[in-house]
């Protein structure tokens, strides 16, 4: 598949005076897991809406497998999306509401890929009863089973863990890691940072409509110049770590250290840290994403409060 | 675009507002078929004139061919026309309120079509529940004072079986047809809302607001154009027996609101960002 499954360019789309989606350009390639990210607000949804055709730019375009999107376009075909929560018709039953979903858009149900989107969705006898006696989390997992219908290459999902409990969440993580691993694209949007960390390969950093920062999850992680370690010596650990190249500085969270990177890597940390002798007990990436994105956006915030001022 | 027409019927068929309104047109037939055996009804003390309606109601009372008229005359005064403009007003915003039809359009579908289908089974189901209306009134009607005697002379008109029946389904389409224009303005509010009552309510409200004002004399020819004005002329085919010109107006009074109406909504809906 030569065609980018993505390409967003210069999309903007102006609600009145506010700037929803503001001059953004992105793309993701072939294969990838990409993490749309940004606050509340941030204009993720907006632009996903965009990008399958259920809003129109007010200036740019999206593409989709090179074509660019109109509203019901053919390229919608290869295109599995959950935007928002997952909505059904209440009166029917699971089955039902796949059944019809994927017929109004006059293909045959026997066609779909029934019987492996209800394996991954794994709503047992449950696809029989009408939708409205479901939790959310059923219906966010019917969701994920209606987008995968047709064996999309690519995968469209606004904040598919919304709403849902802990245990829910952590299955619909480990379902969308699986259809990552199937060497399915998908683009995600959420502002949960651990998310993104754990499921994604790469991202697309936003705050208020604008793109802040894109790249792979570990170049924006990088970005973020921060590591946590924890060693047997904590205060021979901060001069040492302080010599190491590429470290813009040292500063005490106990019990261990944060480390802020101007270039450096975590194991040329730790490889310093063992040639003078010191135990390393822990090296975390536990915040890494959130120092990254609150970096990225910080700078963002404060480049714009400098100008309002 | 049949399995798309196939989906939003089976959809409008599976859900119960469907079957409480249809059984609803179906059973107030039946009630007043029971009330006048029970109780017939006189000309006297009513409006008792050719045109009146309590004329067919004396006249189902002689043949049960005239009770789905009477019963016909009574639905189209305000019932007949909340259930017609409840499956218009449906027909978009439902699916919005259930947060659906972000999900329906990201399927490969023109939004044209989806609209085309969305019209059809309204209009499908508007005709549905006007048949139902003559239907459950012939069979009641018949049930409880037969077929027999059709010289009603309080209609001044004779007709045969043929004839009545032939005329009750071509009343039928007349005022199906005759509600189309209020239709066509809930169905156009349905794709500008996420509340289907927004969308009924504004279509009732407007067969409301052009009836009280087709009843003011002092408002002059303006109330000629109102598109429920010759709505009741469909009786005029059991009074004279044929198509009068009143009947003609009342089909040509639909065309410009159908035509206004329905193409706002496809041009709304094109131009429209879809959140819901």
């Amino acid at each position: 598949m030569s065609e980018t499954p993505v390409a967003v360019r210069g999309l903007t789309k102006h609600y009145g005076t506010v700037k929803a989606v503001n001059d953004l350009s992105f793309t993701v390639g072939a294969g990838q897991v990409c993490g749309l990210l940004g606050p509340n607000g941030a204009g993720k949804t907006t632009a996903l809406r965009m990008l399958v055709g259920l809003a129109h730019p007010t200036a740019g375009n999206t593409q989709l497998f090179g074509t660019t999107v109109q509203p019901g376009c053919p390229e919608l075909r290869r295109v599995g999306t959950m935007i928002e929560h997952a909505s059904f018709v209440p009166h029917l039953t699971g089955i039902a509401n796949l059944r019809y979903y994927w017929e109004a858009g006059g293909d045959r149900f026997e066609d779909a890929d029934v019987d492996g989107s209800l394996a991954v969705a794994g709503l047992g006898d449950a696809i029989n009863r009408k939708v409205k006696t479901y939790s959310q989390g059923m219906r966010q997992r019917l969701g994920i089973a209606r987008s995968l219908l047709g064996r999309p290459e690519l995968l469209v999902f606004d904040e598919p863990t919304n709403g849902l409990d802990p245990q829910e969440m952590r299955a619909v993580r480990a379902l969308l890691r699986r259809v990552g691993d199937e060497g399915k694209t998908v683009l995600l949007s959420s502002h949960i940072l651990s998310e993104i960390e754990q499921i994604c390969t790469h991202a697309v950093v936003m705050d208020r409509g604008k793109l802040v920062a894109t790249g792979t999850v570990a170049e924006l992680i990088a970005s973020g110049a921060s590591a946590y370690i924890e060693t047997d010596d904590a205060e021979r650990s901060r001069a040492v770590l302080g010599a190491v190249p590429g470290v813009a500085g040292v500063r005490d969270e106990s019990p261990g250290c944060v480390v802020e990177l101007d270039g450096a890597t975590r194991p040329q940390l730790v490889a310093a840290l063992v040639a003078a002798g010191i135990g390393v007990q822990t090296v975390t990436s536990r915040h890494a994403l959130e120092e990254a994105f609150l970096g990225l956006v910080g700078e963002e915030t404060e480049r714009h409060i400098g100008k309002g001022a | 675009m049949l399995r798309l027409l196939r989906t939003e019927i089976v959809k409008t068929l599976r859900r119960p507002r469907t079957w409480i309104a249809l059984g609803f047109v179906t059973l107030v037939p039946i009630i007043i078929a029971i009330a006048i055996k029970a109780s017939p009804p006189t000309l006297e003390g009513g409006r008792g004139g050719p045109g009146g309606g309590r004329v067919y109601l004396v006249a189902a009372t002689q043949s049960g061919l005239y009770m789905p008229i009477a019963a016909l005359r009574i639905m189209s005064q305000f019932f007949l026309v909340v259930v017609i403009c409840l499956f218009a007003g449906d027909a978009i915003a439902s699916e919005a309120g259930w947060g659906n039809l972000r999900f329906l359009l990201t399927r490969p579908i023109a939004r044209g079509r989806l609209l085309v289908a969305k019209l059809g089974v309204a209009a499908l189901f508007g005709l549905i529940a006007t048949l139902l209306v003559a239907l459950a009134g012939l069979l009641v009607g018949g049930a409880l004072f037969g077929f027999g005697n059709q010289t009603i002379p309080q209609l001044g008109v004779t007709q045969s079986t043929g004839a009545l029946l032939g005329h009750l389904a071509l009343s039928v389409l007349l005022i199906t047809w005759g509600l189309s224009g209020v239709a066509a303005f809930g169905f156009m509010v349905s794709t500008m809302t996420d509340s289907s009552a927004g969308a009924i309510f504004g279509a009732v409200g407007l067969y409301l607001v052009t009836s009280i004002l087709g009843a003011i004399d002092s408002i002059g020819s303006i109330r000629f154009g109102m598109p429920t004005y010759y709505l009741d002329s469909w009786s005029d085919l059991f009074r004279v027996g044929s198509m009068t010109d009143d009947m003609w107006r009342s089909i040509f009074a639909q065309v410009p609101y159908v035509i206004v109406f329905v193409g706002i909504a496809f041009w709304w809906f094109h131009r429209k960002d879809v959140t819901s």
